[in-house]
């Protein structure tokens, strides 16, 4: 109940995020779990602006792991976002978001990377970081914006 | 700062209106914001060529805003290009920058700036303006917004760097969008009354039209606040409609 979406997406929090699926699921805050980010001020004063209304709490993937029990049990309703998907994968590890489903996105073109979807552009390592967490038991699907069609793994790699 | 002259600054504003230029699904704004850059990286690596390559396809990379607002950051660009910063720096600020220069821009310009001018455009040709008037009145009010908010921005990048995004929080364009909705919808509503008193209007269309607008009108003023978009749209066809008839009988 109280993460409601688990998202990997290169922008974090912005337009999409904020007014395609907060504007669906409501969240009470979001939470931006990454590394750099989490030691940086001034570009948490950045990403403070593009959400008025909902909370923004930046943690590191090692702290996210010791919170993440607390964030699920809490009343106030989350979105997790990950700039990467090896970020969603160290949180993943030891099962610890077993029978989760994790939404892809936005990664943007850039070099070394070849692309899957409009939105969608993976490097070899996300490729193989995608199937780790497949076998941590998470449930991977691409999709942009809440009424999008709904991408499986499966369709998504070769 | 001192390492960029006024005229470079200059051009990298002039070169600012063309970001849009080469819009692509790769990068979208990205190649607009490297030439924008371009002038002014060409002096500030004029020594180290290696260096400024590899500058160049830092802002050559995916980078997406509002187009006016995309000016705070190539202001702030600018600002830790000259200041030596390193390029990671530069690449993480564009990339946590982008997101709200979008969300806000969007607000403000085109949901907010764009609909209240083109109705103060069309509340003067009701008024009996002549259409170049309106149009011209227009043009003009709707560009002294988009020039000033591209030069602010880019002043405000210039001045602060990567610390911009205090800057833009307190200048709150959240307020400052609300406020521009609320001219919209007051000029909305002169509108709608113009078009109702005017020519080929009420008096056109008869007494018992005069009563259903009458009915709109007040069931608009008791649910609109809570289902405002429907209200709005019934209340806006039923004035179309009305005009419409008064204007073929």
């Amino acid at each position: 109940m109280s993460i409601v979406l688990y998202r990997v997406d290169e922008r974090l929090v912005h337009g999409q995020v904020v007014l395609g699926w907060g504007s669906q699921l409501l969240p009470h805050r979001y939470l931006v779990v990454d590394d750099d980010l989490a030691a940086s001020e001034w570009e948490q004063d950045l990403y403070r602006l593009g959400t008025a209304d909902a909370e923004l709490v930046f943690a590191t993937v090692d702290a996210a792991r010791l919170v993440l029990p607390e964030w699920r049990a809490d009343a106030a309703r989350s979105i997790l976002l990950t700039r990467d998907i090896a970020s969603m994968l160290r949180l993943a590890r030891g099962g610890l978001l077993r029978g989760e489903k994790v939404n892809l996105g936005g990664i943007h073109h850039g070099p070394g990377r070849l692309q899957v979807l409009t939105y969608l552009h993976l490097t070899e390592d996300d490729v193989s970081g995608l199937r780790a967490l497949e076998e941590e038991g998470v449930e991977v699907s691409a999709r942009d914006l809440p009424d999008a069609h709904k991408v499986p793994l499966r369709t998504l790699l070769p | 700062m001192a390492s960029l002259s006024r005229r470079t600054l200059a051009s990298a504003f002039a070169r600012s209106f063309m970001i849009q230029g080469s819009w692509n699904y790769q990068t979208m704004l990205g190649s607009g914001f490297a030439f924008a850059m371009l002038p002014a990286l060409r002096r500030l690596f004029a020594e180290d060529p290696e260096a400024m390559r590899d500058s160049v396809r830092r802002h050559l990379e995916h980078f997406n805003a509002h187009p006016y607002l995309s000016n705070v950051a190539l202001g702030a660009a600018l600002r830790l290009e000259a200041e030596g910063e390193d390029g990671d720096t530069v690449r993480r600020f564009k990339t946590a920058v982008r997101g709200p220069l979008g969300g806000l821009g969007d607000a403000l310009v085109w949901a907010a700036w764009l609909p209240a001018v083109s109705l103060a455009g069309l509340s003067l040709l009701w008024l009996g303006a002549p259409g170049w008037v309106a149009v011209l009145a227009f043009l003009v009010i709707y560009n002294a917004g988009h020039i000033g908010l591209r030069a602010w921005g880019f002043h405000a990048g210039l001045q602060e760097g990567s610390a911009v995004g205090q800057r833009l929080s307190r200048a709150s364009l959240g307020n400052l969008t609300a406020r521009v909705r609320a001219v919209s919808a007051a000029l909305l509503g002169l509108l709608v009354g113009a078009v109702l008193a005017g020519r080929g209007g009420l008096g056109a269309a008869g007494p018992s039209w005069g009563v259903v607008a009458i009915l709109a009108f007040l069931g608009g003023l008791v649910i609109g606040p809570r289902l405002w978009r429907p209200t709005a749209v019934v209340l806006v066809a039923a004035v179309a409609f009305l005009a419409t008839w008064g204007l073929m009988t």
